[in-house]
């Protein structure tokens, strides 16, 4: 299997942190040509880590686990300081032969820069821009940074999250950089698409709220009736049992999701009819929700002195869906994902290092890692090939320090 | 932008048969950018999702779920029973012309009824059909049944990413392992649409919920092979400069220390009025952490003297980042997203009409969300597909409808 599905599609990411170069590495994967423009400025990325036994090594600039996840994933890198003028002459010398300019600066930079949209458009007619931001391009709040947690606060998603009866928590740390990493897949793939039929290019302006707010939806639908979501942990509106469970161990636990009274009865069954569960008060679902406290109380006496992951087996041979609470350390040795080859292990910084794949698979098109770009590693072939560079004339960027290979010798270890 | 009219993926047909959010998402992301989907569903009471609370206005009714018809928007509904032999010879008429098909039954049923890959094939070499389930269409689970909370624990989401480090697994809101699966799918279907423009063939994607849900907490599995630990949720408990939900006067607020220039507290301090923030015990971001409750306790007070508004407003002058923790309702009215024209309205029969999320993204200042159909009534599109586009007559469509086939 190779990666030629988007051979000789080329893009220019001007990209950092997380979501957008989570979306542009979907586009890698498919044997786009991603040319990923860095800068000695900013590394924050490559000091990210993490590193083998959280120790930077000599190197350390090219050993974070996260590029070969995300950060340069099948990616070249250029390291370029694009806000001088030979640097930016050698960008726009590069986006005449690119089918896509990706950056996720704040709205304004890339004006500043003379990349906007229109600017570019004038060098390459047919490009394709997107612009990745926390709240777009238009609007009073355009100006405004984000993190991925800040945009599980304003796109709603975090008031929902919670125990029930208690106080909002921060959903987590990145699902929305990966909301918005593959919605930005989702909106290049289909500006390609688009370009392959019309021959026109395209400006998306893509927001991480506005991403978060389309994982809500059935609660944007609510608001406008006045209907109020409440938390419920890992409870459910109507579904009882439905919750976790303490087993035996430290830490470990039982997903147990009782849909209905067909679920229920072999929930029973798989407990040997206890006489507790035996009572009126659980045979209908709108009943056993209203007392789903007591429920969950009796469960939990049942499972907890049991293995979560015998029991996880045992429970879905009775047809009840169930799940163990897997911990990293039980996904890399699991037999189902082992069969599906779902852990990719590569060798990285001095050891084999274990990856999730990507979780979908499509016959003759293989989206594993395949590479992890060092700082710089493309600088040649890149001015070479695409900018038609002589090899003078990269040498003169290279003592002029518009590019580089390595940090800058006063640059510390993260 | 002739092509702006019906959006993007205009005149690509999607035929939608699932039965969980996931594959239900993934056909909505396509037919809001214009793809001709079809939702079939069972005769009776159709898609479970109907069945989901809560319901625009109160008492349950199968087209006024927030569920269903958040997930079904600019979809045509039609009902056949694939139960019967007649109405899987329609179905197969109907993919003749079909572009995609999404489905989410048990691996290997739809091959059983006879309307599996390779029979779509037989009638649609370049059909591509996804198969989207909780554990994927191979493997030693690949029978077990789930739901959104079982795929947060299989995928490890669930211990690793949300709530506090000293209590049970909290989980996340509104079954978000369901939606990732859907937008990987989207991925997968564009890929292989590509792949289609090239050698005109067809193929059959396998889509994994579990497998989603472990891919997006952002370093679970390599964290691992490189840390040799877990990762584990609550990591954030403390951060009451980072991530914490703190009172405002009309709501919440969680901080961030950046756009600080790296002198955090030196600016907080400043903007909140509070010289104590100065302390030398709250300098690093492990003495925060280890006197977090001081910290908070001299954070919040000043906090609750600001309104949500304001406090975007004015930190937002000073290029300061914060997460304003809205309600959905405070979502559903931002005069931001408001002026931006992020939602679209829809009208509905049962439900009048309701203002819908987009897609998060605008296409040469436009939002391509297409406005066309809120969420079918369950059979709403019979006549009109099956009649007047697959050429049945009157007396046939009622002739399967008196047998249950329609």
């Amino acid at each position: 299997m190779s990666a030629t599905l988007l051979e000789g599609v080329r893009v220019l990411t001007l990209e950092q942190v997380h979501a957008l170069p989570w979306g542009t590495a979907f586009l890698a994967d498919l044997g786009a040509q991603v040319i990923r423009i860095e800068s000695v400025e900013h590394l924050q990325d490559r000091k990210a880590g993490p590193f083998p036994n959280g120790k930077p090594g000599p190197e350390w600039w090219n050993e974070g686990a996260n590029l070969a996840y995300f950060g340069t994933r099948n990616k070249q890198s250029l390291c370029l300081d694009v806000t001088k003028p030979a640097g930016k002459d050698v960008f726009l010398k590069l986006v005449k032969h690119c089918d896509i300019v990706t950056d996720n600066f704040r709205p304004g930079t890339m004006r500043r820069l003379g990349f906007d949209h229109e600017s570019l458009a004038q060098v390459n007619p047919r490009i394709i821009t997107l612009s990745s931001t926390a709240y777009g391009h238009t609007g009073p709040w355009s100006r405004a940074g984000s993190r991925a947690r800040t945009i599980d606060s304003v796109c709603g998603m975090s008031y929902l999250t919670g125990f029930e009866g208690g106080p909002s928590v921060r959903a987590s740390n990145n699902y929305m950089d990966h909301s918005t990493g593959n919605n930005v897949a989702y909106a290049l793939l289909l500006a390609l698409y688009r370009r392959s039929r019309t021959g026109n290019g395209m400006r998306i302006d893509l927001s991480m709220q506005e991403t978060g707010v389309s994982c809500i939806g059935p609660a944007i639908l609510e608001a406008q009736r006045g209907i109020t979501r409440p938390r419920l942990g890992c409870s459910h509106l109507w579904k009882a049992p439905h919750n976790v469970y303490p087993c035996a161990g430290s830490d470990r636990w039982i997903a147990i999701a009782v849909t209905n009274d067909v679920e229920w009865n072999a929930l029973k069954q798989a407990m040997g009819t206890p006489a507790w569960a035996e009572t009126a008060l659980y045979d209908s679902g709108q009943s056993r929700w209203e007392h789903r406290h007591d429920l969950d109380a009796k469960l939990a006496e049942w499972t907890a002195t049991q293995d979560d992951k015998t029991l996880l087996h045992s429970l879905q041979a009775h047809g009840v869906r169930a799940g163990a609470v897997l911990t990293a350390a039980d996904l890399v040795s699991d037999p189902h994902l082992k069969q599906r080859e779902f852990i990719q292990t590569i060798e990285r910084a001095g050891g084999l290092r274990t990856y999730a794949s990507r979780p979908f698979r499509i016959p003759g098109i293989s989206m594993a890692i395949r590479h992890a770009a060092d700082l710089g590693e493309h600088n040649e072939p890149v001015l070479r090939d695409v900018a038609g560079l002589s090899s003078e004339e990269i040498d003169a960027l290279a003592t002029d320090g518009i590019i580089a290979q390595r940090p800058r010798a006063e640059e510390r270890a993260p | 932008m002739s092509d702006a009219m019906g959006g993007i993926l205009a005149g690509l047909k999607v035929l939608e048969l699932t039965q969980a959010p996931s594959g239900a998402f993934c056909a909505k992301l396509l037919a809001d950018q214009g793809a001709d989907t079809i939702k079939l569903e069972a005769p009776g009471w159709g898609d479970q999702m109907r069945n989901e609370p809560p319901f625009i206005g109160g008492e349950p009714h199968p087209d006024r779920s927030t569920t269903f018809l958040a997930l079904n928007t600019n979809k045509r509904g039609i009902t056949l029973d694939l139960e019967q032999a007649a109405a899987r010879s329609l179905l197969l008429r109907l993919a003749v012309t079909t572009d995609v098909v999404i489905e989410s039954f048990a691996p290997g049923y739809v091959d059983h009824l006879g309307v599996g890959y390779d029979a779509l094939r037989d009638v649609n070499p370049g059909v591509i059909l996804v198969s989207i389930t909780y554990f994927g269409q191979t493997g030693p689970y690949a029978n077990y049944k789930g739901d959104d909370l079982i795929a947060q624990a299989m995928g490890g989401y669930l211990y690793a990413v949300t709530g506090p480090a000293d209590k049970p697994p909290m989980g996340t809101a509104l079954q978000q392992m369901e939606l990732t699966a859907g937008r990987n799918g989207v991925i997968a279907v564009m890929a292989a649409l590509m792949q289609r423009d090239r050698t005109a063939a067809g193929t059959h994607i396998d889509v994994s919920v579990m497998e989603a849900a472990i891919a997006t907490p952002s370093m679970l599995i390599q964290n691992y092979g490189y840390l040799g630990r877990n990762v584990r949720r609550g990591a954030g408990d403390k951060f009451v400069m980072d991530g914490m939900h703190l009172p405002t006067r009309d709501g919440e607020v969680s901080l961030t220390t950046a756009g600080t220039g790296g002198r955090p507290m030196e600016v907080w301090a400043e903007f909140l009025g509070e010289p104590r923030l100065l302390d030398p015990k709250f300098a690093t971001r492990q003495s925060r952490n280890d006197n977090w409750e001081a910290l908070r306790d001299l954070v919040a007070p000043k906090l609750a003297q600001w309104t949500n508004l304001e406090l975007m407003r004015e930190t937002m002058a000073r290029g300061l980042v914060i997460g304003l923790v809205q309600s959905p309702e405070q979502v559903a009215n931002s005069p931001h997203l408001t002026e931006r024209g992020y939602f679209v309205e829809l009208d509905h029969r049962e439900v009048g009409k309701l203002k819908y999320p987009g897609p998060g993204f605008f296409l040469d200042g436009a939002n391509p969300m297409q406005a066309l159909y809120a969420a079918p009534r369950l059979g709403e599109h019979n006549e009109e597909i099956l009649c007047r586009e697959l050429g049945l007559s009157t007396e046939e469509l009622g002739r399967l409808r008196a047998a249950r086939v329609v």
